[in-house]
């Protein structure tokens, strides 16, 4: 019976062991288990990314203006409204730049999504703005467009695909829960979509540029630290 | 020697391709559990921001990138080896006598041979943790890709119903797997738990 318990200790620390082994890990191979899945996980994200797959709005019932943490990488920005511009260019036909009230007389578009962090919460938040795919209808980007950069006031980068990004409820947000957009959510305009991960709703957006390729080091603020690129939800 | 052996419950004989999976299924788990738990530590589901959160060594991938990078990775091993297991049991017709059956549960109502009652409660035991596992993939899912698989994750009501049932997978695996360990020697000895490891 002895005999017995001991040869279990065996087996039981053998199992642990493995455990150990994997904690102990260096971030090396953490970062070659990831480049591993990458392109199979961004394939898979795509594939649910379809225009006319919308995403069913949450009832006004729902939305938790608590719930919504405020994370921020540095600074946050104070920008007089009335000087706002946002500049709309790269590989276009028509690079414009536009004021908020240009901004606001395209159709306004509104949403109740969750909004989910990378981090583990969510929260329930309506967004009013307007639709990226409008801009991009106006400045035109050429056939060989398949991203999209974003800038902000306070230097946050970040960088979609293009099929997210004119996706009918990826919206210009100028809007939170009936109300002017507050500075700390990003005003006076931020990025707002049910489809992807919350760091990739850049706030205090001022430049956005229509891209054939991202340029080296210029995925993201997050993502070149080693978060996920694409981010589908 | 010998006298004893005969006297010795026969061992069922595991194919090698079973042995596989189950290996598999071990590393991934581990890898599923170490890597969730330092997702988890990022913003505990029980508490929030202030909440306990679990010790270093629990948690594999140093970060909660580094945690996703392994969770994200294993999750098709792990989804995968369940779904060809799934497969091999049913063209085989093994899952008509791998699981617990009306015999096993009269076993445990009236039973008196308390070896045939260990063997029944095993049996109950690892076939009631396959929706376990099965309810990990799914609630990981719904979490994974809320918004495009909103009627999936619109089964789970609200996002801490979501992430707390995604969570107790953790628990009841632990506890299951030690239960397992236990009475797989109880009702086979230890022989019968090598012969799952032994080529």
């Amino acid at each position: 019976m002895s005999n017995l318990n001991r040869r279990q200790a065996i087996q039981l620390l053998g199992m642990s062991s493995i455990g150990y082994l994997l904690g102990s890990c260096s971030n090396d191979l953490t970062t070659q288990v990831g480049n591993l899945s990458e392109p199979l996980n961004q394939s898979f994200g795509e594939l649910l990314v379809r225009p006319q797959h919308l995403i069913p709005n949450f009832s006004a019932r729902a939305i938790n203006p608590k719930a919504l943490l405020i994370n921020t990488y540095d600074l946050t920005p104070e920008i007089n409204p009335i000087n706002y511009k946002l500049v709309v260019d790269g590989e276009v036909k028509f690079p414009t730049e536009l004021n908020l009230f240009n901004l606001k007389k395209l159709p306004f578009a509104s949403i109740i999504m969750q909004h989910v962090c990378v981090e583990g919460w969510a929260a329930v938040v309506q967004w009013g703005g307007i639709r990226l795919r409008d801009l991009a209808q106006m400045v035109q980007p050429k056939d060989d467009v398949r991203y999209v950069l974003f800038e902000s006031a306070d230097k946050y980068t970040d960088s979609w695909d293009l099929a997210s990004a004119i996706h009918p409820q990826t919206l210009l947000a100028y809007q939170m829960n009936g109300q002017p957009l507050p500075i700390k959510n990003g005003a006076p305009v931020r990025l707002a979509a049910p489809i992807k991960l919350g760091y990739k709703q850049s706030k205090w957006v001022t430049k956005i540029s229509f891209v054939s390729q991202i340029p080296k080091g210029g995925k993201g603020y997050w993502e070149e630290q080693g978060y996920e690129w694409f981010a589908g939800i | 020697m010998t006298k004893q052996r005969t006297k010795s419950l026969p061992i069922p004989p595991q194919t090698g391709f079973v042995k596989i999976l189950h290996g598999l299924i071990i590393i991934s788990l581990s890898i599923m559990i170490g890597s969730g738990l330092q997702i988890y530590n990022a913003t505990p589901v029980f508490g929030g921001k202030n909440g306990w959160t679990f010790p270093k060594w629990a948690t594999l991938g140093d970060w909660l990138a580094g945690g996703r990078n392994w969770h994200f990775t294993t999750m098709w091993v792990f989804a995968f080896t369940l779904l060809i297991y799934g497969i091999y049991i049913f063209l085989t017709q093994r899952w008509k006598r791998k699981f617990v059956s009306g015999q096993d549960l009269q076993a445990l109502k009236v039973g008196q041979n308390p070896k045939r009652r260990t063997y029944a409660w095993h049996r109950l035991v690892y076939t009631g943790i396959i929706p376990v596992l099965l309810l990990a993939i799914g609630s990981g899912l719904a979490m994974y890709k809320p918004a495009q698989l909103h009627w999936l994750s619109g089964l789970f009501i609200n996002w801490q119903i979501l992430r707390t049932v995604h969570f107790m997978t953790v628990p009841i695996s632990l506890l299951f797997i030690l239960v397992h360990i236990i009475m797989g020697i109880r009702s086979g000895g230890i022989r019968l738990t090598q012969s799952m490891f032994r080529p």
